[in-house]
């Protein structure tokens, strides 16, 4: 099949990666210099030493932890884009995904653990059905991808705070209860490795299982095959006998779900929702697009890209008991700056050739 | 043909700016008119289900918007800053750039304007004239802040085929966190507890004339007009706006013609920043005298996509678009005021609007099953 070209360069995420954590030191580096006048050369005399204080076992878990929404939107727009249709909506997704997991929790009881998770399975089923309104409006109505996706982002940050203030008389949800840790006895006792491991949350295993399946149902499976194809070489795919806008409704309906799961983790994994501002999802969604991007369309690249994000995200934390002097509000912006460094370094990635084009068969 | 031309960001932008710019003028308003419709009925019966009443909604919408003399001129003042951010997002979409990144260019501009202004006042006489002096280097400062910020994600694109639909996003954030940075930091006006600049002099500002209201001109509502006038002559009339409108419909034949695509692509976006600095220059000028925490600002650069989509990327469809927006988002101060409906449902209005603009086959099909319009279009 010609259209499946693009499994040669979804080689070689490796050397993007590397790429993508010098960028990240480089930025760490200049922003760290110039803005936040911290001592590098003393930090760096430091060495070792200084590294181990900074990437701690909790630092870790937190930075899978803070990674876990962003891979699963990555992964859900990885899919809609490789079968031809670029699902700009993620970030409105995850804003729906947030706010349905709080509801959902909120009046099921909001007791404990098992709450929560009935939250985020309706969740997922709620932005589900909002995503095949949306693959309806793109694939049968041929909207634009670009101005509909857009779109689905300004309603989720005007509907929901909107939908939030009437349940609860303010856009922030009262506390609400998270998952928990998964702790395994004896085994989190394991120096570094058992914090990490072994005493984690189970929806940041839940994530790793979903980029693991992710990568083999698309590379491994016919119907991964078929995706590869509905975006590379629809017409290949049609002649075949495969319905393209099929395979496209079910990869779009599957993008909104994962948002929307990640969105519902994040909310597992604080303690409120907050409809303020930017909302919680605070551009993650947006995030989750430029780590596929990155990853190359592989779902491990891109999860790895995303734990990258996560780990920045959660150095301000690091900085601040290591008392160095840095404005959270510019360290907050790190993960932006590194987006636009990256996205310059590597340029153009390999867009699938047929995203974005409404397919037609004829019949 | 360069390969710049084929990536799919910029070929879907031909095929937007292509689909959105075929449509005759009758057909587009007819989409606008119906977005716009089917959009607040959906609100109003959301309004419903949220246990309101929609018939007051309805109702505060239109006092909220023409209701009183003060309220006439909030709709003006809010419809010059979304005319000035809708003809920005227009200029880029025109020429099939999609400048997502007018909200950051906005707050880039405004600090631009407040700063150069705060900064040469002391050099220059006070009065009137010093303070129309001081207004026009605020201007131009404005532009320049805005045209730059619009230009870097340009030459990202341009020469590093960076994606300029992230990197104004992520561009806009950046804005907002630094510039809410320094105006916390070293421009925090002396012994304000609110994170703001200090204020511009009295003598900095437009006179309130038919208007008694303070924040509002109609000396900057008539420059506004002024600027969309020029912008839709400069878009048709010019070369380099030839260009820009030739590489927006047909990149292939507008480089084949000897276009420059990569200058093309940053001057477009330069323009289009510049424009959007403008926005922020009157909304300094005219309404703040200073500069206020980038994060509190209404998102105008994100809803001006929405007014420059309904106005099918015509600069000069960007007014009635814009006085449309100026007039829901005045009404959500009433309501805000005056009912209990949280006012976020205009944001989500706003939102549903985009939706259908973005599928006119919708209306198409509605049009075509309820038996009105002709055959093809």
């Amino acid at each position: 099949m010609s259209g499946l070209d693009s499994l040669e360069y979804a080689r070689h995420p490796g050397v993007r990666l590397v790429g993508l954590v010098l960028a990240v030191l480089a930025a760490l580096g200049v922003v760290g210099a110039v803005v936040f006048d911290v001592p590098l050369a003393e930090v760096l005399s430091d060495g070792l030493e200084t590294l181990a204080s900074v990437v701690t076992p909790g630092y870790v878990a937190r930075s899978m932890e803070m990674a876990a929404p962003i891979t699963l939107a990555a992964i859900g727009g990885l899919y809609a884009e490789k079968s031809g249709v670029f699902n700009i909506g993620l970030e409105g997704f995850m804003i729906f995904g947030a706010f349905f997991a709080a509801a959902a929790t909120y009046f099921v009881g909001a007791g404990g653990a098992v709450h929560a998770w009935v939250g985020i399975g309706i969740s997922v089923l709620l932005t589900m059905g909002l995503a095949v309104l949306f693959a309806v409006l793109l694939i049968r109505y041929k909207a634009d991808q670009i101005v509909a996706g857009l779109g689905v982002w300004f309603i989720g940050l005007g509907l929901v705070p909107f939908t939030a203030a009437v349940i609860w008389g303010s856009r922030n949800s009262p506390r609400l209860p998270g998952v928990g840790r998964l702790t395994v006895p004896v085994l989190s006792e394991i120096p570094f490795l058992g914090r990490v491991v072994f005493d984690q949350s189970p929806l940041v295993w839940l994530t790793v299982l979903i980029v693991v399946g992710a990568w083999i149902f698309l590379y491994r499976t016919q119907y991964g095959y078929w995706i590869q194809a509905a975006g590379e070489n629809p017409e290949a795919l049609d002649t075949a006998g495969i319905d393209v806008n099929r395979v496209r409704y079910a990869t779009v309906i599957f993008s909104g779900g994962l948002a929307g799961l990640g969105g519902a983790v994040l909310l597992a994994h604080s303690s409120s929702f907050v409809g303020t501002g930017q909302t919680m999802v605070d551009g993650r969604g947006w995030l989750g697009i430029v780590a596929y991007l990155f990853g190359n369309y592989n779902p491990l690249g891109a999860a790895a890209a995303a734990l990258l994000f996560g780990g920045v995200d959660m150095l301000q934390g690091q900085f601040q008991t290591l008392n160095i002097e840095a404005s959270s509000k510019l360290l907050g912006l790190l993960p932006y700056v590194v987006v636009i460094v990256v996205l310059t370094g590597w340029g153009k990635t390999q867009v699938p050739s047929s995203v974005g084009e409404p397919y037609e068969s004829e019949e | 043909m360069s390969s710049a031309d084929q990536s799919g960001p910029r070929s879907m932008a031909d095929r937007v700016a292509g689909r959105l710019l075929e449509a005759t003028v009758l057909e587009r308003l007819g989409i606008a008119l119906a977005s716009v419709t089917t959009a607040i009925l959906i609100g109003l019966v959301l309004v419903a289900a949220a246990g309101y009443n929609p018939i007051l909604f309805l109702n505060n919408l239109i006092v909220g918007a023409l209701g009183s003399e003060r309220i006439l001129a909030r709709t003006l003042r809010l419809s010059t800053f979304f005319i000035l951010t809708g003809v920005a997002v227009a200029i880029a979409f025109r020429a099939g750039v999609f400048n997502i990144g007018v909200q950051g260019q906005f707050v880039v501009g405004g600090l631009f304007c407040t700063v150069s202004i705060l900064w040469t006042a002391p050099f220059l006489p006070t009065g009137t004239v010093g303070g129309i002096g001081l207004m026009l280097i605020g201007t131009v400062a404005a532009a320049v802040g805005g045209g730059l910020y619009g230009a870097l994600p340009g030459v990202l694109k341009a020469y590093a085929d960076a994606n300029e639909i992230i990197t104004t996003i992520m561009l806009n954030f950046i804005a907002i966190g630094v510039v809410s940075w320094l105006l916390t930091n070293p421009l925090r006006a002396e012994g304000s507890t609110n994170v703001q600049t200090e204020r511009l002099p009295d003598y900095v500002g437009l006179p309130p004339i038919v208007f008694g209201d303070s924040s509002f001109s109609i000396i900057g509502l008539l420059l506004t007009l002024a600027l969309v006038a020029v912008v839709a002559i400069a878009m048709t009339r010019t070369g380099i706006g030839y260009d820009m409108v030739t590489s927006g419909y047909q990149a292939g034949a507008a480089v084949y013609s000897g276009v420059d695509a990569k200058r093309t692509i940053v001057a477009t976006m330069t323009f289009s920043g510049a424009v959007a600095g403008l926005a922020s220059a009157v909304y300094v000028i005219m309404f703040q005298g200073r500069f206020i925490e980038p994060a509190s600002i209404h998102t105008y650069g994100y809803d001006a996509i929405a007014v420059s989509l309904l106005a099918a990327n015509n600069p000069l469809g960007v007014v009635p678009a814009g006085l449309l927006f100026g007039g829901l988002n005045s009404s959500s101060s009433y309501i805000q005021t005056y009912s209990d409906v949280p006012v976020q449902l205009i944001d989500g209005i706003v939102g549903i609007v985009i939706v259908f603009v973005a599928a006119p086959e919708l209306f198409r099909m509605a049009a075509k099953r309820a038996g009105l319009g002709g055959e093809d279009r």
